[in-house]
């Protein structure tokens, strides 16, 4: 039964290093919010501000409509789960979960209890009596969630949490988390420099750029449609395509540069949206998921169409990376996806579409999505 | 491959001689507290004793006010080692872990400190003392010692190396400052407080220079001033005196034997921090 | 600046946690400091009550003392003989005891006992060793050399003191060392090995470069020891014979807690201070500690 809101939030170490600028994001009851962008993007800050970890320079935090600025970590009713799990070493994993309820008093019975039951939705049962030095990186992962579990707490709040787990593991937990979101219906917010966790997880997802709110938005909605360069090249793997060119007008509005060159039709206003941009400088912006092979599939909408050459192919299963430059660019690489089956050979040239509702142009100077 | 036998044989004879050096006199006085003889000038001197005692031993504790200096001795170390494991981790986590006004500037007064050397301190220490009428009693003796700025270091030192995370997961779960010093930081420190209090164990234990300047009466001599009085006596009994030497280095090699792990430790992370 | 409630928290707890240890360290080392200079301008003795101000009367009277010059060079002596001879000394035991040998754990303790060992116990212990019928006049006699009784002659008396001193505190620095050499790279001698040099050139060019900061560290330690050096002359030669084992410390500590001229004492170590001071400057400026 929490939502947490951020109005304005700031943070400004010593005098004038900005941290935060004035981030604004509200976070629903039993919402999985997760926060991402590069490292040093501010993610992690502004989650320790509403931990209580990080004072906060400006602006109000507020958890349950309840102004929190200025109340400690301890009466937040908020549970956190670090990165590197912060485990008591000196305590058992029973211990460890029920550390925060003995501090709070709660009657001995009730703590047995609570720890049991989140062991045992943890699988961490057999156990209990072992010290964190004893236990593999995933289970001890597993404590550190057991540990905020038991709690109870209006809002989880996660750290980077399987940053230091193989890449199997992270997979597996991942699910995992997501399980006991449905399962707990409560309110998360998650904190993550890698994309795909992000895609995977959030609800909703807030990306973040040198303390700047970017974009917050479902994952869906940021792949599709990102609201500047910046979340486009972010969200997707392989990154957006970006290529940069200029808007001219003949009979028709055409991209152009170097050698591409492609009419653009009329549709969802895109004349409207670029004709301000004739005869000015403009960033391209295309998927490689969104490009097709013109010989081999066949696309019902309206596209364009463009000659590439290939220069390498990456085939990863059942599908491959083939990375490829237009002619006339020897010097910029891009990517397109495809079935690994076609095998395209080096230096061959084929003809790929885009459909219309997939071309992208953003602003070269603000970076913003024109169209 | 020969050659390398004989070079093999010639590194060990060079490390046991250089072992002799370095345990000889030790094995030497002991045999000589071991001596039933009392007469133990004579040349040529014997490395063993022709008839054994330990009787040596036994006069220790009759003939000499062993008993007082070793009450002395054990009460003064004890008292340091508890009071500098203590204060030394309280004010080595407020100046690791703690933000407050002042902590730079009194962090620099402390690091500063330790260039002085402690013979420019004596005359004052000594006047301070005497003005409070402090001057040989246990009071006297045992208050300069209670918390060094050394240990302070060596705690701080360590608590900078426990991970932010786990002091913070204490604050989200509910701690105060003082709860996450005494209940998480505490118990995980326990080699760096077994490293401060043996380090203060050997240093009051064999602390000579202050007890000399401080007492003025037999009574209240530490074991070490003890024995320098002895010997510095007309007739020195050299059997019994090395009996006391013997009997005075037991503690202190014991607790080397036992904890020499912190020990190297201590010394290793005091070298490399520097 | 407004502090939160949790800054406030800390200042209180930190306030609280270092309370007693500052009021300690004020009595014992800030205030001591600061008065030593005071009492040195004064003819400050314990047994008259008058207490003149006499400017720097007292650290002129030192410049013509010779007893107090004979000091300075004593102190002087000690220590160059001492700290680069023990200094070497500690990195060499070091270096054997990182090799892969049997019964390590045994000799690391054979040589580290001398440096727990109360002062004053090894103090005795040489005294007897050193005598005209001891130890070292029983081994030299083996291969045919007449010595002498070490500590009551004057040429003498002083490099004995200095023998047992590299004895005990070889030990010590020998485990800073250690600490120093398991954190060079493996890798690194076995690059030299590849490049075909031998022990003794990797002990040169790679050991010692490497454990410089140790060395540093060393050092500093082993010169502040050496000029305060006490115990072992109070136990072993009160000085004498003819003043020849007189150190600063010990003419410090005769002056001011013996004859209790208090004034003049702390001038004396107000003096060894500033030496002390100058040498570990000296050290810093043209040996500093930087890694590589």
């Amino acid at each position: 039964m929490a939502n947490v809101e951020l109005k304005k939030l700031k943070k400004v170490y010593g005098k004038d290093v900005l941290a935060i600028k004035e981030a604004d994001v509200f976070i629903e009851d039993k919402e999985f919010v997760v926060l991402v962008g590069p490292s040093g993007c501010g993610k992690s800050t502004l989650l320790r501000m509403i931990a209580g970890l990080e004072e906060i320079s400006g602006g109000d935090l507020y958890i349950d409509d309840a102004r929190v600025n200025d109340v400690s970590p301890k009466d937040r009713d908020i549970a956190m789960v670090f990165q590197n799990y912060a485990l008591y070493p000196h305590m058992t994993v029973f211990e460890n979960m029920a550390f925060g309820l003995k501090l709070r008093k709660y009657p001995k019975a009730e703590i047995t209890q609570r720890v049991e039951e989140a062991a045992k939705v943890l699988g961490l049962t057999p156990y209990l009596d072992r010290r964190p030095k004893e236990m593999s990186g995933g289970q001890r992962q597993r404590v550190a969630i057991g540990r905020a579990l038991v709690r109870q707490p209006k809002v989880f709040l996660f750290d980077e949490p399987l940053s230091n787990l193989d890449a199997k593991l992270r997979v597996q937990m991942r699910i995992e988390i997501k399980r006991l979101h449905k399962q707990l219906q409560a309110t998360m917010i998650y904190v993550t420099h890698d994309q795909i966790e992000a895609m995977t997880m959030g609800d909703k997802i807030v990306v973040l750029k040198d303390g700047i709110v970017q974009q917050v938005d479902s994952p869906m909605n940021l792949f599709n449609n990102p609201a500047n360069k910046f979340v486009a090249g972010f969200i997707g793997s392989p990154s957006m395509n970006f290529l940069q060119g200029e808007i001219e007008k003949t009979e028709e509005l055409e991209f152009v540069s170097g050698t591409v060159r492609f009419g653009i039709p009329n549709e969802l206003n895109l004349h409207d949206k670029l004709s301000p941009y004739i005869g000015q400088p403009v960033t391209f912006g295309f998927r490689p998921e969104y490009l097709y092979d013109k010989a081999k599939e066949k696309s019902k909408q309206l596209s364009v169409d463009m000659d590439i050459i290939i220069d390498v192919t990456e085939p990863v299963g059942s599908e491959a990376y083939n990375y490829f430059h237009f002619k006339g660019q020897e010097d910029l690489t891009f990517c397109f996806r495809s079935d690994s089956a076609y095998d395209y050979q080096s230096n061959e040239t084929i003809t790929v579409g885009l459909d219309v509702a997939r071309l992208r142009f953003f602003d070269v100077e603000t970076e913003n999505r024109i169209a | 491959m020969k050659q390398l036998k004989i070079q093999k044989i010639l590194f060990y004879g060079l490390l046991l001689v250089m072992t002799l050096i370095y345990i000889g006199p030790f094995l030497f006085s002991l045999s000589i507290s071991l001596n039933a003889e009392q007469d133990v000038f004579s040349w040529p001197i014997k490395l063993i004793p022709e008839k054994w005692t330990l009787g040596n031993y036994q006069r220790v504790w009759q003939d000499l006010p062993f008993g007082q200096w070793l009450f002395n001795s054990v009460f003064i170390t004890l008292i340091q080692t508890v009071t500098n494991v203590f204060f030394a981790s309280l004010a080595g986590f407020a100046f690791a872990r703690l933000e407050f006004p002042g902590k730079k500037i009194l962090f620099a007064i402390l690091l500063g400190s330790l260039m002085i050397p402690g013979i420019i301190l004596l005359v004052p220490k000594f006047i301070i003392l005497n003005e409070f009428y402090l001057i040989n009693t246990y009071a006297g003796l045992t208050l300069p010692g209670l918390v060094t700025v050394v240990n302070i270091f060596l705690m701080k030192q360590f608590f900078e190396t426990i991970p932010k995370d786990l002091e913070e997961a204490a604050l989200i779960d509910g701690c105060s400052y003082f709860r996450i010093f005494w209940q998480i930081f505490l118990p995980v420190s326990k080699p760096a407080l077994a490293a401060v209090a043996i380090y203060t164990f050997q240093g009051s234990w064999n602390e000579f220079m202050w007890p000399v300047i401080v007492t003025t009466t037999r009574e209240m001599f530490t074991l070490p001033v003890g024995m320098a009085f002895l010997k510095n006596e007309f007739s020195v009994q050299w059997p019994l005196l090395m009996a006391g030497t013997i009997l005075i280095s037991l503690p202190t090699l014991a607790i080397f034997l036992f904890f020499q792990k912190y020990f190297v430790q201590g010394v290793a992370s005091a070298g490399l921090k520097e | 600046m407004k502090l939160s409630a949790k800054q406030k928290e800390q200042a209180r707890t930190a306030y609280l946690f270092i309370g007693f240890p500052l009021l300690l360290f004020s009595v014992f080392t800030f205030v001591p400091i600061l008065f030593a200079f005071f009492i040195s301008f004064y003819d400050w003795n314990l047994l008259i009550p008058d207490k003149p101000f006499v400017g720097l009367a007292n650290y002129v009277e030192l410049f013509q003392d010779k007893v107090f010059l004979v000091a300075i060079k004593n102190t002087l002596v000690y220590t160059i003989g001492v700290v680069p001879i023990q200094t070497l000394l500690a990195l060499v035991l070091a270096f054997i005891m990182n090799q892969k040998l049997k019964g390590r754990a045994f000799f690391r303790l054979a040589f580290y006992i001398p440096a727990v060992t109360s002062s004053v116990v090894t103090s005795i212990i040489f005294v007897w060793i050193y005598s005209k019928p001891g130890l070292l006049n029983y081994l030299l006699s083996l291969i045919g050399v007449e010595g002498t009784d070490y500590l009551t002659n004057p040429s003498t008396a002083l490099f004995a003191i200095m023998a047992l001193n590299i004895w005990t505190t070889s030990g010590y620095f020998m485990i800073s060392f250690l600490a120093g050499l398991q954190s060079i790279p493996q890798s690194l001698y076995e690059a030299a090995k590849i490049d075909g040099a031998n022990q003794w050139q990797q002990f040169w060019k790679i050991t010692v470069p490497m454990v410089r900061p140790v060395t540093y560290f060393v050092v500093v330690l082993s010169l502040i020891g050496c000029f305060q050096v006490f115990d072992q002359i109070y136990v072993m030669s009160a000085g004498g014979p003819v003043n020849s084992t007189t150190t600063m410390s010990y003419f410090t500590y005769n002056n001011a807690f013996k004859f209790f001229r208090l004034g003049y004492g702390a001038a004396s170590a107000v003096i060894l201070a500033l030496i002390i001071f100058g040498a570990t400057w000296l050290q810093k400026k043209y040996f500093p500690a930087d890694a590589y």
